[in-house]
């Protein structure tokens, strides 16, 4: 399962994030594999809004489409 | 690897190579404040430092610094980071500072910890002296999370104090704090394997970068940067340490989610957030477009800029200087009642007699006094399209207040958290056209001025990304000052002429976009963004914002218009104008189907997008035919200041790709759209 299928309301827990500088990029903001996030929107086109550790984050849809999820 | 259990690799006792070298002039140490974006980071430095503020570098949005006297040292300010690397402009801008600063007061945001602690660890491993800052308790003691100060000094090993910057509560101690920052606890093995590069790199917060990839920084010393997963290890690390400090360190009564803003959440809904973004657009164009491009202007411009200013200069140097003097006089309408020529063969002062006859003719009606100087120099500095005379009314009386209208706006929108919504909402539409959300921010700043949104395309994270925002902004987004002269002609052109116009440029806006996305190497960089709790702006900070931007602008862009004009003025002195516009005579009249005359709104055009539409007004055209001018000028050339401002920011040959491509388009899409249509 791919984050990109979260709906609003739903939960997921990061799997694999994608490799490379973005992968940083998430670690730096607390996004590691094994945290919870909460989807709080989903935009038509796939943009997502995420909550976790007290935070929103957006990401487009590709790049959530590149993350890996499990049920939490 | 741990930082708090002991390792495996040996590390020697020894003595510390200074790793932050001491300042040529110790009472002058450098005091950085660093920070995640939206933690007060402003507040802090504006309650810190006195009236003196030094602000350089860029505008746009936050890649500026500021620097300020505070007490006896030197105090500045850094774009918000997540973390020291050189992922965008704005880390590689603040990673310099820091490399060079003596004592870092890193600012955090007590509701954020998890997030912000990451650039904590960071510096600490960079073996610089820290102080924290921990911000925004209130908002902390609201959300009801309570934090272990005394625990994270213990944990980090760098001295911690508690604020709430807006209310001025704990700042009192940000000076002990300085005198107290310390090297804090770092990783072992880490400390080691910097320590031993040492010797190649100049000091373990520059190893440290050399370590975690940073090409920049490796490049400096000779060398080549750390592979990416040296980072992944040394950020997982990182990040599970910080995550294990905090587990201790915070109390977070309420655990489930918390209600954020419902105007936060709503502008980012697929069902509101539409509407909201039109109302924040209507008002943003109620603003700049009707109020400042309008009211004030008119009056900035018009009375004290042509009518006082540009009026006395010319006149004084008319005094001594051979000169005729052509008067128009108009009725309310605006149209030419009474045009008169006087002949002064020795200047004004020469002849007193004359010039009253003068001031009588024009007394109390509008008029517009034309003062054609004999001497060429004169005419090039001081005439009609005078480089001196030109540039000044334009800058000071048309742009600064748009420009200022238009910051001011974009600083409001920004302190309230609006914008990083903003561009969640439309990532989807500009991935289209190769642009990720982010670009939504120089796009609006185009319809105030192209020249100042080009210089905020910096802002984009890819070479990729700037050259399409780039474009787009040249050839298909009106500038306010042209806006005004197109609604004005469309309004007389009627509903179909309007929509028909709009029609062509946004959906030729769309297709070159497409075109380029496909066709530019590489991929546009996804949207990955933090949204800030939604706040009431504070004045002050929306004022210092809005007039160091502004002041930025005007450096940077003043003298490209200059030698815009000049280039126009020496154009028309040497008669190269009436050359240019004979020769664009056939494709005017044959293939655009417009008067001859069209053609000196066209070339006007190159001196001020809003000369180019204005010269349209005496046309007399038809519905059609202004929608094929409007599109022709629309997309046709951008005024010289922001063609200037464009090959400084996308190198010459990039620029001048783009200026040619710009001029075969407007021809021929206007000439296409007159074909159909007539
Ligand atoms: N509630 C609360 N708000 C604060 C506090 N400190 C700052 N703010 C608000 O937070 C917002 C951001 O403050 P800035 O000082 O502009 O933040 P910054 O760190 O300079 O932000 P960037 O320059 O964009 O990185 C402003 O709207 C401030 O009014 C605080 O202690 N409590
Ligand atoms: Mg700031």
């Amino acid at each position: 399962m791919t984050l990109n299928t979260l709906t609003k309301g739903m939960r997921g827990r990061i799997d694999r994030l994608p490799t490379g500088d973005i992968r940083s990029q998430f670690i730096r903001l607390g996004l590691v594999e094994g945290a919870v996030v909460f989807c709080l929107e989903k935009l038509p086109g796939g943009t997502i809004v995420l909550e976790f550790s007290r935070q929103e984050v957006a990401l487009s849809g590709d790049l959530a489409r590149s993350i890996t999820i499990t049920q939490p | 690897m741990e930082h708090t259990s002991d390792t495996k690799i040996e590390h020697k006792p020894h003595k510390h190579l200074r790793t932050d070298a001491l300042p040529v002039n110790p009472l002058k140490a450098k005091v950085v404040l660093v920070g995640n974006p939206n933690v007060g980071k402003s507040v802090v430095f504006n309650y810190l430092s006195g009236l003196y503020v030094d602000v350089s570098n860029f505008p746009g949005t936050t890649v500026e610094v500021s620097k300020a006297a505070y007490l006896h040292y030197d105090l500045y300010d850094t774009p918000g980071i997540y973390g020291v690397s050189s992922f965008n402009d704005e880390e590689r801008v603040a990673r310099d500072i820091i490399l060079n600063g003596d004592v870092i007061l890193n600012i955090v945001d007590a509701v954020h910890l998890e997030r912000d602690l990451f650039l904590t660890q960071q510096l600490i491993d960079m073996g610089k002296r820290v102080g924290l800052i921990v911000n925004m308790l209130d908002e902390a003691r609201r959300q009801t999370i309570s934090v272990d100060l005394k625990r994270l000094e213990e944990e980090m090993g760098i001295p911690v104090i508690g604020t709430v910057a807006v209310k001025k509560q704990g700042l009192e101690e940000i000076h002990q704090l300085v005198s107290r920052a310390c090297e804090g606890r770092q990783n072992k093995a880490l400390h080691a394997e910097l320590h031993e590069m040492l010797a190649v790199v100049g000091s373990q917060a520059e190893a440290l970068m050399v370590l975690e990839g940073d090409g920049i920084v490796a490049a400096r010393h000779g060398i080549a940067p750390a592979d990416h997963s040296r980072r992944e290890e040394i950020y997982i690390d990182r990040r599970n340490r910080v995550n294990r400090i905090l587990q201790s360190a915070i109390t977070d009564v309420q655990t489930g989610r918390r209600v954020a803003s419902v105007l936060g959440r709503w502008s980012v809904s697929p069902i509101f957030g539409f509407p909201i973004l039109a109302l924040v657009l209507y008002a943003l164009y109620y603003f700049v477009g009707v109020f400042v491009a309008q009211d004030v202007v008119e009056f900035t411009e018009g009375r004290i800029g042509r009518e006082i200013v540009e009026f006395n200069i010319k006149a004084s140097v008319a005094q001594h200087a051979a000169t005729t003097v052509d008067v128009d006089v108009f009725n309310y309408a605006g149209d030419v009642l009474e045009n008169r020529s006087f002949r002064f063969d020795n200047g004004l002062s020469a002849d007193p007699v004359l010039w009253n006859e003068v001031r009588k003719f024009a007394d109390g009606e509008s008029a517009e006094f034309m003062f054609n100087y004999d001497n060429v120099w004169l005419v090039l500095f001081f005439g009609e399209f005078g480089a001196i005379t030109m540039t000044l009314t334009y800058l000071v009386f048309l742009l600064l207040p748009l420009v200022l209208g238009f910051y001011f706006a974009l600083s409001v929108l920004e302190d309230s958290g609006y914008l990083p919504r903003l561009a969640t909402l439309v990532d989807r539409f500009l991935r289209v056209i190769g642009l990720n959300g982010r670009a939504v921010i120089p796009i609006i700043l185009g319809f105030g001025c192209v020249t100042m949104a080009t210089i905020t395309t910096r802002l984009l994270g890819t070479q990729r990304e700037k050259t399409i925002a780039t474009t787009i902004l040249q050839l298909a987004i009106p500038c306010s000052a042209q806006l005004g002269v197109i609604a004005a002609l469309l309004a007389t052109a009627g509903a179909a002429a309007t929509l028909i116009y709009t029609f062509v440029i946004l959906s030729f806006l769309i297709s070159v976009g497409t075109v380029m996305n496909r066709s530019l190497p590489g991929e546009t960089s996804p949207l990955l963004i933090d949204l800030p709790m939604m706040r009431l702006p504070q004045l002050n900070n929306v004022i210092k914002k809005t007039s160091y931007k502004t002041w930025f602008f005007m450096k940077e862009a003043s003298p490209w218009f200059f030698i815009g004009a000049l280039t126009v003025g020496i154009l028309q002195v040497t008669n190269a104008l009436e050359h240019i516009m004979d020769a664009m005579e056939p494709l005017v009249v044959q293939w655009l189907q417009l008067p001859r005359e069209a053609a000196t709104a066209f070339v006007m055009g190159l001196v001020r997008r809003d000369f180019g539409a204005a010269g349209l007004y005496q046309l007399n055209l038809d519905p059609f035919q202004t929608v094929a001018a409007l599109v022709t000028i629309t997309l046709f050339v951008p005024c010289v200041a922001s063609l200037m401002v464009m090959l400084k920011e996308r190198g010459i040959k990039e620029g001048a790709l783009i200026w040619v491509g710009s001029l075969v388009l407007a021809m021929t899409v206007g000439g296409l759209v007159s074909q159909i249509l007539i």
